[in-house]
């Protein structure tokens, strides 16, 4: 790609991405950016739920106890424009990689973004860090 | 002038109001795509309905200016971040550049920069409320369909499930009761379908986050298929109580053959706003620095 039509497309990310592309709710205030976290486990449940779905891993430890994490994500249609099969892609038993961000109200419980499934396949399974917050620019100019 | 230079200034130009004419797309989006631009004339014309006006009948998606189905739209990023590329950044967030500043009176800014610092923490639609507009076409994580008869034309949103009914012709009635997504008639100029919605309450946002408005709040929208596959929207927000004066924002709706718009219950297991109240209840740092 030469400069110019890569500069071009820069436009085009940074016009659209300008709007605020998902807003059910502020993931942002919800969930701390700054603490990124990434589980491998069994998942035990999963919540195809509105307005978002629900994960849950269990992570066994070195000590050998087991964490019990939940992770929040896209709501159901989201996921099914995403690549999702409901009870296909990822079933109770399989082992799955979870990144996310951790919830500033503590505890296991954090937001997915990205899921390595059995098979090394990839999906994102919520929104980027900080969807929802208002991006990094008031509507506004501040005085 | 290097590249990322060109795209800042062709960024500026593009929000600067009143360099682009009504119903057409911005600078941004025509030189962004020059390959498109050679190729405009094998688009599809737009189809027209049986009266002869532009027919907007299909599924959208708003705030995207790709072509193609949803999943070929949607490759890499994607809107709202749902591509299946494992390489894309984590926080697009961090790619937004400040654009023409909306103009709030000074008092309504300082309320708008609140919200904005409480990280949208009283985002209406957190609480499943419907969002408001011009709102409903900034998102573009959910589809909208668009069913048009000569004298109606109805918009379904996948986001929260709402729809809105425009009359073609017809006029607001004077005994109006303030709702969510007020009352809307249309009128064609042109090729052009030029919507008029008044009879808001002020229970929603406009676009970002904190971006509130009063019952006073008129929008002037103009909807124009400019070719198969390409809706440009243009809407003039203004509300004399919030805002110094009009208000004109610009995107487009593409056209994605083969997405239905399906259920959206929001109500159904919504556990966001407990876990608001606890933040502030347990006194846990969450506003921007």
């Amino acid at each position: 790609m030469n400069p110019t039509v890569r500069a071009l497309s820069l436009v085009v990310v940074i016009a659209v991405s300008a709007a605020p592309l998902y807003a059910h709710h502020s993931f942002g205030a919800e969930y701390d950016v700054n603490q990124p976290v990434t589980v491998t486990g069994v998942v035990t449940r999963i919540e195809w739920t509105n307005p978002h779905s629900w994960l849950f891993v269990d992570v066994t430890e070195p000590n050998g106890s087991v964490a019990s994490w939940k992770f929040e994500g896209y709501p159901p249609n989201a996921l099914y424009r995403t690549g999702w099969k409901r009870d296909v892609s990822m079933k109770a038993g399989d082992k799955v990689t979870v990144t996310g961000w951790r919830a500033r109200l503590g505890g296991n419980m954090a937001h997915s973004r990205e899921i390595t499934l059995a098979d090394g396949k990839k999906l994102f399974f919520g929104p980027p860090a900080g969807t929802g917050d208002g991006g990094n620019t008031p509507a506004v100019k501040v005085p | 002038m290097s590249a990322r230079l060109l795209a800042a200034t062709l960024i500026l130009l593009a929000f600067m109001p009143g360099l682009t004419r009504p119903g057409l797309p911005s600078v941004a989006v025509l030189l962004a795509h020059p390959q498109q631009r050679a190729t405009a004339s094998s688009r599809t014309a737009a189809p027209r309905a049986a009266d002869g006006k532009p027919d907007f009948t299909g599924v959208w998606q708003g705030a995207s200016n790709r072509r193609g189905s949803w999943e070929e739209a949607n490759s890499g990023l994607g809107v709202g971040g749902t591509g299946k590329d494992p390489t894309a950044p984590a926080n697009p967030a961090s790619q937004q550049v400040i654009t023409t500043p909306a103009p709030y009176q000074p008092w309504a800014a300082a309320k708008v920069l609140e919200s904005f610092n409480k990280r949208g923490i009283d985002d209406p639609a957190a609480l499943c409320l419907p969002p408001g507009l011009p709102r409903l076409y900034l998102v573009g994580l959910f589809p909208i369909e668009i069913v048009q008869t000569p004298r109606t034309i109805v918009f379904m949103y996948e986001y929260m499930n709402v729809f809105r009914t425009v009359r073609i012709g017809a006029s607001h009635p004077p005994d109006l009761v303030p709702t969510y997504l007020g009352d809307s008639v249309a009128r064609w100029d042109g090729d052009t379908l030029v919507v008029d919605v008044t009879g808001f309450n002020d229970k929603t946002w406009l676009t970002g986050t904190g971006t509130f408005h009063s019952e006073d709040l008129h929008l002037t929208e103009r909807f124009t298929r400019v070719d198969k596959d390409q809706i440009n929207y243009e809407v003039t927000m203004e509300d004399p109580k919030v805002l110094t004066g009009p208000w004109t924002i610009r995107t487009t709706m593409m056209l994605r053959e083969g997405t239905r718009v399906q259920e959206y219950v929001c109500a159904e297991n919504n556990q966001d706003p407990d876990h608001y109240e606890r933040l502030l209840k347990e006194g846990i740092g969450f506003r921007r620095p």
